[in-house]
């Protein structure tokens, strides 16, 4: 059974996600920021970590560099909602969501995801990289 | 300074009038006086010296030897000469003859003075020696027809000045008035020029030099006031227009200013709905797994699934103003096939009520756009224009073309319909996202916002033209590709 580490700073999302993982079949934890989730890896690797982006204290995108260089064989997710976002809250002409993702990305995310997303989105996203991974 | 009462012409005539008025009389009485005193003059010769010339004929012959021939020589007087009384006195012997009035008598003493006496006679009284005999011949002269004479030569001369003083006048008024109608010419336009009117050139058709200089340098005065006055009124021009353009700047400022901020709290809202609607979305979708189908609770779950959707597609259309999607991939199209496939689709959903009317250019430049917006933006502004008309019949008008005034090279999209149109009030909130002036129930608010947002998106600008009552169009400008490049056609990226 494939692990996944779900990182999200909304309680709702983070746990609606873990309830629609386990029904697929996958063994889900889930916890509420990026430092403590590099610290649960380091404790207990994961197969797949789904990461939100726009995160207190360490964000997305630099925790994504971070889990790429110290554990190179997980598969990553990231997800991002709307809204134009810099480190200190909403901004018009801030950097956008999608390249927030494109970000992601770059940093070595496998798969994006836009929120809202459908269950089996998040599903054939999580497989997704999983059967990349297995290539 | 001098009380202005006086024209030019009564001025001139009253001068003329008052110096005839002094000289004439002066002048009359001057010549009145010459000529009284020669006919006087002539008078008194002839008397005297036909009193001579009798007194001779009575000492040299023999007129006093006898009473009779003396009567005959005083007759032949009375007769000949002008006299009207002639007398020989001799001691207490008075011989007479007389013409004329009976009481005239001759005075003691010889009346030497013409017109004195008030008896129209003039004495001469002469002593006559004829043989040792001492007489006297009194002799007086009618002054009448010499009187009579002086009369009539003052009476003309009357009539002289007095025709004199009335061609002095007239030709006094003539002249006065030649020279002050040049003078009210030059009033006239002076009044003109001082009451704004500039138009007035000023030509004075006059002999008197100064009056022509005068009018000369007041038209040349005149035309540099015109050309001033042209300048001030280009230099008032510019300034109002300036001002327009800075008042027109800072309303767009303000406006696009108002729309940022509206964006922000929007794209705000949108993500934490965003994250909102994930659990919904989850939490339903795994709910629904475990119910039967057929059951209530699975239908009611099926219509929260269903609104879910519908807002995440409501969240998406504020991010699409807020300009948030972010990856809107621009590449050159024709627009010409996108707004005719929009055409095509939404004369499909619209009623018969409304009269489609397309004015699609043969050939438009290249624009940089997605394709699949760029429908959108089609399509949300014909379905702003089907509301602006419902319930009425209507012309919806899109046309496409190349703008002949446009400052840089643009293609031009219009949509325009017949509907009741906006106030001033409403156009410049349209664009806010959720503002609708239509009923509860009849549309989000969005789709001006959206249009807005996709405008943005490509770079091109929005503008409307609408009155209340006299229907609206949109005037969308896209920057045109100057660079040779192909068209991309594809509606791919349609993933609202």
């Amino acid at each position: 059974m494939h692990s996944i580490l779900v990182i999200d700073d909304e309680a709702d999302v983070r746990d609606g996600m873990k309830r629609v993982l386990e029904r697929a079949g996958f063994s889900v934890r889930i916890i509420d920021n990026a430092t403590d989730a590099l610290l649960e890896l380091k404790r207990e690797p994961a197969n797949v970590v789904i990461t939100d982006i726009i995160m207190p204290k360490l964000n997305g995108v630099d925790a994504i560099h971070r889990i790429v260089r110290e554990f190179p064989s997980v598969r990553i997710v990231a997800i991002s909602g709307g809204g134009n976002f810099d480190p200190s809250g909403y901004q018009p002409g801030s950097i956008t969501t999608t390249a927030y993702l494109a970000a992601a990305e770059k940093a070595g995310a496998h798969h994006i995801l836009t929120k809202p997303f459908e269950s089996a989105e998040l599903i054939d996203a999580v497989k997704r990289v999983i059967d990349a991974g297995h290539d | 300074m001098a009380r202005l009462r006086s024209k030019v012409a009564s001025l001139v005539t009253g001068c003329v009038v008052a110096v005839h008025l002094i000289l004439l009389p002066a002048l009359y009485f001057g010549v009145g006086y010459v000529i009284r005193k020669s006919h006087e003059d002539l008078f008194v010769q002839h008397a005297r010296t036909f009193a001579r010339i009798l007194a001779d004929e009575f000492e040299v012959g023999a007129a006093l030897e006898s009473a009779a021939r003396t009567e005959d020589m005083l007759d032949l007087a009375i007769i000949h000469g002008e006299s009207r009384y002639a007398e020989l006195v001799e001691r207490d012997r008075r011989i007479r003859s007389q013409l004329g009035p009976p009481d005239i008598t001759a005075p003691k003493e010889p009346d030497l003075r013409f017109a004195h006496g008030g008896d129209d006679t003039y004495f001469i009284v002469l002593p006559v020696m004829h043989a040792g005999r001492s007489a006297e011949l009194r002799l007086g002269f009618d002054e009448r027809p010499t009187l009579a004479r002086i009369q009539l030569a003052l009476n003309r001369m009357q009539l002289l000045l007095g025709a004199y003083l009335c061609l002095a006048i007239i030709i006094a008024s003539y002249l006065s008035n030649r020279l002050s109608r040049p003078i009210r010419r030059l009033q006239d336009v002076s009044r003109s020029i001082a009451s704004g009117d500039y138009a007035q050139a000023l030509h004075v058709d006059t002999p008197i030099r100064e009056l022509h200089e005068l009018a000369v340098d007041l038209e040349a005065m005149r035309r540099e006031l015109v050309g001033v006055n042209d300048r001030l009124q280009e230099k008032i021009r510019e300034k109002e227009a300036s001002e327009a353009r800075r008042d027109e700047l800072q309303k767009q400022l303000r406006h696009r200013q108002r729309l940022e901020t509206v964006g922000t709290l929007a794209g705000g809202i949108a993500h934490e709905f965003n994250n909102v609607l994930v659990p919904i979305i989850l939490f339903t979708d795994t709910a629904l797994q475990d119910l039967p189908p057929g059951s209530v609770s699975r239908s009611d779950l099926e219509r929260v699934l269903a609104s879910a959707r519908r807002a995440k597609n409501i969240v998406q259309k504020i991010l699409t103003f807020s300009h948030v999607l972010g990856d809107t991939k621009l590449a050159p199209i024709d627009l010409r096939s996108v707004v005719a496939e929009g055409i095509v689709l939404f004369s499909a959903l619209a009623p018969s009520s409304i009269e489609i009317r397309t004015e699609i250019a043969e050939h438009v430049p290249l624009v940089r756009a997605d394709a699949a917006l760029a429908m959108d933006l089609v399509m949300n502004l014909c379905t702003n224009a089907y509301q602006a008309m419902q319930g009425t019949q209507g012309v919806l008008t899109v046309g496409l073309r190349v703008p002949p005034s446009a400052a840089a090279p643009s293609v031009e999209l219009v949509v325009s319909d017949t509907g009741h149109g906006m106030e001033q009030a409403v156009v410049e909130r349209i664009f806010e996202p959720f503002f609708t002036t239509r009923p509860v129930g009849q549309g989000t608010g969005l789709g001006l916002s959206v249009v807005h947002g996709i405008v943005e998106s490509f770079g091109a600008s929005i503008a409307v033209e609408t009155a209340p009552e006299a229907g609206t169009t949109f005037r969308i400008l896209f920057p045109a590709i100057t660079e040779p490049a192909r068209a991309d056609t594809s509606l791919g990226s349609l993933e609202m």
